[in-house]
């Protein structure tokens, strides 16, 4: 049930991409899920295995604070918020994907480039 | 939140990361029933999608960061648990542990104290005992006016000092009298320790002299028991033997000199006017000092060319003399001898070795047991491998675990070894000049700790790797206890049980022939009846009986007070108590014997007694008189003397009479000593052969000089009555003539041969409790080996019973190989014993044909032991019911 159109995640993404959608306001696990699945129009589909860890990590770094309230169906959730550090992690890896990503196409691109 | 908040909190954490993970689950169910399917499908998609739920909370506690701690406290809880859960393990385990930690920090800080930690003093490897050699080829004390000469011309001491410890003194302290050692010695005798009071001063140069040398410089412990540390004592004048002397100082925590100097005051020399100006007189003994840079050797030379240039001034009484060795001060410590060739570092290395070779069969046996209980742990391991624990986890836990015992053991050993040193306390004190210094010493503890925390951190590792490695899909499947991983460990488990006997062995001789050593000597024929003898030691102060005669006006009431006693048969006194004190005699020759070979020892003991003493001792008369005050008078111009058989043998081999000969010891013929007569031996010492004796009547010592020899003698009681019921009838009789005299609690004759036993029975006992503690070990070990054959192999049994073995067969099977591990053992513990003789010779000799039958009865009875230790679980294997065996299965 694998959908062929599915993504790895290169290393050290997922956790841009966790930074990035809490960015958008405070936000539990599942919705992470749910929201990043959305955003890449189902080609990434992020595992618990994945997702959880690296949570809990985020939060240990202090880029991801926590709190838990009611979520829309009533039950408490934990809600993460992005801190002012995980702000300026986000700007600081946003910046730099941008550099690698377009670096990385001006090589695969170049006038010299044969097929990869 | 920093980490410890985290530890604490953990339980908080682990809800709230279920409580999260529970929320996404219970979500992405209602999602998928949302989108359309039934509620039970949703739920087995979601797990599925899931995966192992364990595995995200690991994972999620890993990359929090959980700590390294969290996990260890984590894996500690469940250690205690899993121990808790198996109470036979962990106590066994735990104990031998503790016994084995114990027994070593025990020993390994009996050896700090007494062979590692430095003496009280500054340069300690300065410090030596010039040694000198008279001329019959025996060591000599020093004479006060050659020590004076030999101080003034030698060029390789900073400091060279004189000192005699002949001395008791009676303190009269605020609460009576005590009876304190009384160090004696020449002005530089502080200069040779360099060490610095810790109150006032010490001598000044020439406060040797007459007249400037009633001061005192009192021991920190004196200081402490008699002055309760009071910082105005110096200044005082207090009564030292009735005369009043002003303490100068106090010497720091620590400092004695000589070291079995305890409870000590020091002063100058006090001598005996005639000794100061005799050549002749050899009492004094010397320690001193060297130059920095300067060798034993060169020392050595040094002195030596002094001797001779004083035998060459007065060939009279320095002819012959050298000096035959500086022995260092810290090998004379400890030495065993005069001469500093056996010293205690013998017995306290085979000690540490013995004490070794025990921690080493505990370590064995822990790690056997780990073992043992691994090899049942199996499934539980592949369980949790196969519920996602990897290698290195399960590997921490199992360390883990085998920390916590370690740590339960450590403990333990801690609670051991003090018990044990304070058990030896008194043995320890008396054994040793230093024993006084031994307390349980937190550093040596620490090391004893690492060694066996290294030693079963080793044991637990090997066994661990084999269980954290595991296949989960073949212990999982081949359901019983896996065999194949199984015969491997049991091989090793072998192992360790022969190295239990072997070492068990060695040490089972060991004791073995040390208590038989111990035995013959508390058994010696001393030629007295030790049971129906009490002794005690009385100090007269000298004050008090200056110019009074110390015989009239107290030994000869006393004694006769004494002999009215009930029960009491006899009672008389004695400078040097037998089997206690020797060593005081010199060269003799019988008047009209043709001159002896000069390296030929023809000396003798000489002992100044009271006329009851013969009785009292209970030494029979075998020619000629006994001594008596009416015959023997000081009057007399030539000394009389009674000499035992020993004097006999040795000087009148052939057969001539003794009584009625005379010695040498005057030029003119009519004052030569004669002997009146000849009694049995009694032995001055117990580990030296009987050596000849000649008694000399206390009266015939003129009443001027009677309180310089004695002022101190040893009171000799024989009742056939109960000897301790006369304890308090003897302390009046004593306080009746004398209040002032210290009464010590006398001690029968047999306490002062076990006393004199001391280092002996210490080793005996050690020996014996450390190889009762190793058999013990390989006893469990064995009983565990064939215990854990027995379980593994039950399947075995019940097929070969099935196809027509008997009970016996499958006994004779079970015994057959315990028979060859024992014998394995038996042979390697032989081979080490004989290997490590040499070593082991510095405790005890062993003579095979003398101890065959004891060596040979200890081999028997371990071997015999391990049989019967192997036999209860061997009996099980034989009432194995074959069909029961092969439907377990």
């Amino acid at each position: 049930m694998k959908n062929p159109a599915q993504l790895d995640l290169p290393q050290g993404t997922l956790d841009l991409l966790i930074l990035r959608v809490v960015a958008l306001g405070p936000i539990h696990g599942y919705a992470i899920a749910q929201r990043i699945q959305q955003m890449s129009q189902d080609a990434l589909q992020v595992q618990q295995g994945s997702l959880y860890p690296a949570l809990h990590r985020l939060e240990y770094k202090k880029f991801l604070a926590a709190d838990w309230k009611p979520s829309d169906t009533g039950r408490e959730a934990k809600f993460y918020r992005l801190t002012h550090k995980g702000k300026l992690q986000l700007e600081s890896e946003t910046a730099s994907w941008s550099r690698l990503t377009e670096v990385v196409g001006l090589i695969l691109q170049g006038p010299e480039g044969e097929s990869a | 939140m920093n980490w410890w908040q985290r530890l604490f909190k953990a339980d908080g954490m682990e809800k709230a990361l279920d409580a999260e993970l529970r929320f996404h689950l219970e979500q992405q169910v209602a999602d998928k029933i949302r989108g359309g399917m039934t509620e039970e499908e949703a739920r087995r998609t979601t797990r599925l999608e899931f995966g192992g739920l364990a595995q995200i909370k690991e994972d999620c506690r890993e990359s929090r960061g959980t700590l390294w701690v969290a996990s260890v406290l984590q894996d500690l809880r469940f250690a205690l648990r899993q121990l808790r859960n198996s109470p036979g393990f962990a106590i066994t385990a735990i104990l031998t542990l503790s016994l084995g930690i114990g027994a070593s920090a025990a020993i390994f800080n009996v050896i700090d104290a007494v062979l590692l930690r430095p003496l009280p003093y500054a340069n300690q490897e300065l410090l030596v005992f010039p040694v000198m050699i008279g001329r019959t080829g025996d060591t000599l004390p020093s004479s006060y006016l050659s020590y004076l000469d030999v101080r003034a011309q030698q060029r390789t001491f900073d400091a060279l000092a004189g000192y005699s410890m002949f001395g008791r003194v009676n303190l009269e302290g605020p609460n009576g009298p005590v009876a304190l050692s009384a160090v004696k010695s020449t002005d530089n005798f502080f200069d040779v320790f360099a060490v610095k009071p810790l109150l006032g001063r010490t001598y000044l140069p020439g406060e040797d002299q007459p007249g400037k040398d009633n001061v005192v410089v009192l021991s920190y412990e004196v200081w402490q028991s008699s002055f309760s540390g009071r910082t105005d004592v110096v200044g005082k004048d207090v009564q030292l033997d009735g005369s009043p002397y002003t303490v100068i100082g106090v010497m720091p925590m620590g400092f004695r000199f000589p070291l079995d100097a305890r409870e000590a005051v020091y002063t100058p020399l006090h001598m005996n006017p005639s000794w100061a100006k005799s050549r002749g007189m050899h009492w004094m003994r010397t320690v001193g000092r060297l130059k920095q840079g300067v060798s034993n050797e060169q020392a050595r030379t040094d002195l030596n060319r002094v001797m001779t240039d004083l035998a060459r001034a007065y060939p009279e009484q320095e002819t012959g003399h050298t000096v035959g060795r500086l022995l260092p001060l810290d090998v004379a410590v400890n030495s065993l001898d005069r001469f500093g060739k056996r010293t205690l570092a013998g017995p306290l290395g085979t000690l540490a070795l013995a004490v070794l070779a025990l921690l080493a069969i505990a370590c064995v046996n822990v790690a056997g047991l780990l073992m043992a209980r691994g090899i049942k742990r199996e499934r539980e391991m592949a369980l949790r491998s196969a519920v996602g624990a990897s290698r290195a986890r399960l590997m921490r836990q199992l360390v883990n675990e085998s920390l916590v015992l370690c740590f339960a053991g450590l403990l333990g050993g801690v609670l051991v070894g003090w018990t044990v040193l304070k058990g030896m306390n008194v043995f320890l004190v008396e054994a040793m000049p230093r024993g006084a210094d031994i307390h349980l010493n937190l550093a040596v503890v620490g090391v004893a700790a690492a060694l066996s925390l290294l030693a079963s951190m080793l044991a637990s590792v090997s066994p661990a790797i084999r269980l954290s490695g595991t296949d989960p899909n073949r212990a999982l499947r081949a359901g019983g206890a896996g065999a194949g991983t199984g015969r491997s460990q049991h091989r090793l488990r072998s192992a360790f049980v022969v190295t239990q006997v072997a070492l068990s062995l060695v040490l089972l001789v060991i004791s073995g022939l040390l208590l038989k050593n111990l035995q013959s000597l508390l058994h010696t024929n001393l030629g007295i009846d030790t049971d129906k003898i009490l002794t005690t030691r009385i100090e007269l102060s000298k004050g008090r009986y200056a110019g009074r005669d110390p015989i009239a006006t107290f030994y000869n009431p006393l004694l006769a007070k004494i002999a009215h006693l009930p029960g009491v048969q006899g009672a008389g006194v004695i400078d040097l108590l037998p089997v206690q004190a020797w060593g005081d005699g010199y060269g003799i020759h019988i008047t009209g014997q043709p001159p002896y070979p000069p390296n030929l020892d023809m000396g003798a003991e000489t002992r100044y007694v009271s006329a009851g003493y013969f009785d009292a001792m209970g030494l029979q008369l075998t020619r000629g008189r006994l001594l008596s005050p009416s015959l023997d008078k000081s009057e007399n111009l030539a000394g009389t003397m009674v000499v035992n058989q020993a004097f006999q043998h040795k000087f009148f081999p052939t057969g001539g009479d003794p009584v009625g000969a005379h010695i040498d010891d005057d030029p003119k013929p009519e004052a030569k000593s004669r002997i009146v007569g000849v009694v049995t031996n009694v032995r001055q010492a117990l580990r030296e052969p009987q050596m000849a004796e000649m008694d000399w009547l206390m009266d015939e010592i003129a009443p001027k000089d009677r309180m310089q020899s004695l002022n101190s003698m040893a009171l000799i009681v024989r009742s056939n009555g109960d000897l301790t019921a006369l304890v308090p009838a003897l302390r009046n009789a004593v306080h009746e003539i004398d209040p002032t005299v210290p009464f010590r609690t006398p001690a029968t004759m047999s306490g002062i041969v076990s006393d004199s036993l001391t280092l002996d029975r210490l080793e005996g006992w050690l020996f014996g409790i450390f190889a009762a503690l190793a058999l013990l070990l390989a006893v469990i070990g064995l009983y565990g080996l064939v215990n854990h054959e027995v379980e593994l192999r039950t399947r075995e049994i019940g097929i070969r019973m099935a196809l027509g073995s008997t009970r016996i067969q499958v006994t004779n099977l079970l015994l057959g190989k315990v028979g060859l591990l024992l014998f394995s053992g038996l042979a390697i513990g032989w081979m080490l014993t004989l290997a490590l003789r040499k070593v082991l010779a510095t405790v005890v000799e062993m003579h095979a044909s003398h101890d065959f039958l004891l060596l040979a009865g200890v081999t028997a009875s371990l071997a015999l032991v391990g049989v019967l230790a192997s036999f209860i679980p061997a009996r099980r294997a034989a009432s194995v019911e074959p069909v029961q065996a092969l439907r377990t299965e």
